[in-house]
């Protein structure tokens, strides 16, 4: 006997997803990604995440550097800053500092944070910007066709890695735990709702927040992080994890193989914002040295 | 109290090894020079190391009148460390003074002591530095204070201005290294009052003819940082490098009290990254580098000029290329800066020439960058960094920040951010305004700035003619002639800190009949054209002295007038010396070469 399913008809998911009110969000332009794409997920979590938070567009910047994930500001009715390959962190801590009430999100891939912008994620961390980074790690470059990435998995051949990927893949958690970010999570663009609700907690959180969002890239990644090999692999974090300890959320998160999604680790300490308003609030009441430089004549 | 002696001119120049305090002393003297109402110039040169035994020289002119440069030869020159002061005891001219230590201590080499190099035209004053120093403050430590002391008590200069320093200089001290300071200079006064006098290197506190109560004494980069805090900076990104760092030094300490956000990055990239983020928000945001710093944020002004963000770069130059030489001056980023970066990427050059110059091309950089919403440069070097001149700044702040224009677009109409208008500047909008969304990009993009490849031609204009009025831009001198009006022999054209050099120069020459009149030009891009044909149509033969080997000026005014221009190009490190100009423009003039003093005028390089 044939079971018959009620077919959905796109008109009225369409419907449903415009009554939720978060497609508000998306701006004229049409996404650039290829169908499939693990990061219309993104796209979908960010909007989610803006609309439950509540943040008028005004006063939303999303930051990006160059990559497929970097086309992202165009695609969302905020503002948006579409900057240089591996610098979108200085921009957005620019950003920040230059208006603070500001809700800055920034977004990249994997080669443009780990790669070309590895040497300021470090400081973006240790400073507690008060900025949300998604970084969307497919392992590979998509923008330039298909090359190997900092996280690309050993033996993986690509493009420019013919003969297998020798390098060994950096760990992203482990990196940005030692490295003193104040709230480190993961997700995975096949789990939509969980992808939108890490979105919304890193946010919310104050300070600099880290979300590692695993993705597939559907057309140069045919053997490696595809959604049936991700579907697998992914864990969920044990359900007695503590987030407050930075050694338990590094034994989790160095096992790369099976990679668990959730809030890694969350501390609270002043961010970048409230150290330079006590630097002035310093300055204000210290007659200390004024430095060298200029003598007042009688 | 001494009567003013009008005319001083004195040019003191004090030597020593790194370690020995001679910056530190050189200091006191101009400072105190500048608090007795002088007009000073002032330069130091110093090895790269802290310490180590390389050679400092601080040298500080004190006038009465106005001055563009330092003198090629010293009035005065103060030994520290023999070794290093004798190869220097040549440029002190005839009846010129050499102060030196002839206490005795151990034994010297033949000819390492500094008294048998004194040529008989010069007047020798030893005296027991060291042993002052020790009966003092029982320490040789205070040597540098002692032969300051000396020369104040040398040219009756009064006391009190020097105590007033010494403490201001060592206020963060404890109170005992103020009072031997303090000692150390009494005795070396009381001893350096007691020696015979020569007239010629006599100086009296000269107030009454000078600048008045609102000079100030200051070097380019406090001029710069001084600029940028008039000008209501609110934002500063840096990465400390010679010879900028003191730019950012003094922003460290002087943004905070006014609510400034200040944040030394992890680079020069991320240092300009922020710089243009904080921009993009509105926010009056500049960083300093120099020329390696440059070259690391070149592909960040490409952003800024592609994105129209408008931010403010001030560069110090020094040698290069590489890391080249940290402590030298040189002029050589001159093609980076106009020219640095991928693409068709104008944007606008400043190169202030004397200390003033750089308060107020500082001070209005910002107005600048905001009105055509590009990148400003301000090119400086080293020379001009470091060197101390007496500034009278404005009276009232004219750089405060002026409103930006509020835009609106009709309800349902897209805002169009790079809008192609009359003048080719478009309205702007920065986040948190509602309804005026947009995302900026390094993309070519539309005027919506969504990216597009189709429009490059029509934005490539845009970008190019927007700047264009630039070199209009109200109150500042983009371009100033001096010396002889209409048709003259030999124009000497020049840019940066060289022109000091180049205007002694000239009004030695005129002082010598030569027909001769000099040029600076300030803003290097956009070029002041018209100003540049008037200056070539009036000048039989143009000389372009600059600091760099491959004459990065001469070929850009070469490139943009097609006219061929006499090249003084030199990387030595060193300021331009006035005599090497001078010999070039007799040259150039053609007079009979009998008919003019020609003092020291070898063949120069063209």
């Amino acid at each position: 006997m044939n079971k018959r399913v009620k077919p959905v008809y796109l008109e009225d998911k369409l419907e449903e997803i415009r009554a939720d009110g978060h497609q508000e969000y998306r701006s004229k332009s049409l996404p650039t990604w290829c169908p499939g794409c693990g990061y219309f997920s993104m796209a979908e979590g960010l909007t989610f995440a803006l609309k439950r938070l509540g943040i008028d567009y005004k006063d939303v910047v999303v930051v990006s550097g160059i990559g497929c994930a970097s086309r992202f500001p165009f695609f969302v009715n905020t503002y948006g800053f579409h900057t240089l390959h591996g610098r979108v962190l200085p921009v957005a801590t620019g950003v920040k500092i230059g208006n603070d009430d500001l809700t800055v999100v920034a977004v990249g891939g994997d080669g443009d944070a780990f790669a070309i912008g590895g040497g300021h994620i470090p400081h973006a961390a240790r400073r507690n910007v008060n900025l949300t980074y998604l970084v969307f790690d497919n392992g590979i470059y998509g923008l330039t066709k298909g090359q190997t990435s900092p996280t690309s998995a050993l033996g993986f051949k690509t493009s420019s890695t013919p003969y297998e990927n020798g390098d060994v893949p950096l760990n992203p958690l482990m990196m940005l735990l030692s490295y003193g970010a104040s709230w480190v999570g993961q997700a995975y663009a096949g789990h939509q709702h969980h992808l939108a609700d890490m979105i919304t907690q890193a946010m919310s959180h104050q300070g600099f927040s880290f979300l590692r969002i695993l993705s597939p890239c559907v057309t140069f990644d045919k053997t490696n992080n595809t959604y049936s090999n991700l579907n697998m692999r992914v864990r969920d974090l044990p359900e007695d994890h503590d987030s407050s300890n930075v050694l338990a959320a590094m034994a989790e998160a160095s096992r790369n193989d099976h990679p668990a999604l959730g809030l890694y680790f969350k501390e609270d300490r002043p961010t970048l914002g409230q150290v330079m308003d006590a630097t002035i609030q310093r300055s204000l009441s210290s007659h200390g040295d004024k430095g060298p430089g200029q003598t007042k004549a009688k | 109290m001494m009567m003013a002696k009008t005319g001083t001119d004195i040019q003191i120049a004090i030597c020593g090894s790194a370690g020995d305090g001679t910056i530190a002393s050189g200091d006191i003297m101009k400072r105190a020079a500048a608090a007795m109402g002088f007009n000073v110039i002032a330069f130091d040169v110093y090895p790269p190391e802290i310490r180590g035994f390389g050679k400092c020289i601080s040298r500080i002119r004190i006038s009465t009148k106005q001055t563009y440069s330092l003198k090629q030869e010293s009035d005065v020159l103060i030994s520290l460390n023999d070794g290093h002061a004798i190869p220097h005891v040549g440029e002190v001219r005839d009846f010129g003074a050499v102060i030196y230590d002839d206490s005795l201590g151990s034994q010297v080499a033949e000819g390492g002591h500094i008294s048998a190099h004194i040529s008989p035209a010069q007047i020798p004053y030893g005296f027991g530095v060291r042993q002052i120093s020790e009966l003092a403050t029982n320490s040789a430590r205070s040597r540098n204070i002692v032969v300051l002391g000396y020369a104040a008590g040398l040219f009756n200069l009064p006391s009190d201005g020097f105590h007033e320093i010494i403490r201001s200089k060592f206020a963060t001290k404890a109170q005992i290294v103020i009072d031997s300071n303090i000692k150390a200079f009494d005795a070396g006064l009381q001893v350096g009052q007691a020696v015979f006098k020569l007239d010629d290197v006599e100086v009296g506190s000269d107030s009454k003819e000078t600048n008045g109560a609102e000079a100030v004494m200051m070097t380019g980069n406090g001029a710069v940082a001084r600029g940028f805090m008039e000008a209501g900076i609110e934002s500063y990104f840096g990465y400390p490098i010679t010879p900028a760092t003191s730019i950012m030094e003094r922003l460290a300490v002087d943004m905070p009290p006014t609510g400034g956000k200040f944040l030394q990055t992890e680079d020069e990239i991320s240092a300009i990254a922020a710089t243009i983020g904080a921009g993009f928000t509105g926010s009056r945001a500049a960083t300093a580098t120099s020329g390696p710093g440059l070259a690391l944020m070149a592909e960040m002004v490409g952003l800024g000029v592609m994105a129209e963000v408008p931010v403010v770069i001030a560069v110090s130059q020094r040698g290069g290329p590489s890391t080249g030489l940290p402590t030298k001056t040189e002029q050589s980023d001159l093609n980076l800066a106009v020219f640095g970066g991928s693409g068709d990427a104008q944007r606008i050059v400043l190169a202030p020439t004397n200390v003033e110059g750089c308060y107020r091309c500082a001070g209005m950089a910002f107005d600048i960058a905001e009105t055509y919403q590009t990148p400003v440069i301000l090119l400086i070097d080293l020379y001009l960094s470091n060197r101390y001149e007496t500034v009278i700044p404005a009276k009232e702040n004219t750089f405060a920040p002026k409103p930006r224009k509020k835009v609106s677009v009709k309800k349902g109409e897209a805002f169009k951010r790079f809008e192609m208008t009359e003048n080719f500047i478009s309205p702007r909008a920065v986040p948190g305004e509602a309804g005026l969304m947009h995302t900026a990009t390094g993309l070519e993009h539309n005027e919506l700035g969504r990216p597009n490849d189709a429009v490059h031609m029509d934005m490539s204009i845009k970008r190019h003619e927007k700047l264009k009025s630039a070199v209009h831009f109200p109150g500042l001198n983009v371009s100033k002639r001096f010396g002889d009006k209409g048709p003259v022999d030999v124009g000497i054209l020049g840019w940066g800190s060289t022109f000091g050099e180049i205007l002694e120069t000239m009004y030695q020459a005129q002082a010598e009949g030569i027909s001769c009149s000099a040029m600076k030009v300030v803003m290097l891009s956009p070029l002041p054209l018209q100003s540049l044909q008037e200056f070539f149509a009036d000048c039989r033969e143009i000389l372009v002295p600059e600091l760099n080997y491959e004459g990065q000026f001469a070929n850009l005014i070469c490139g943009a007038l097609e006219k061929p221009v006499t090249r003084l190009s030199r990387a030595t490190g060193t300021p331009m010396e006035v005599q090497e100009i001078l010999a070039e423009v007799r040259r150039l003039s053609g007079q009979d070469p009998a008919q003019i003093q020609i003092a020291g005028a070898e063949g120069a390089q063209t």
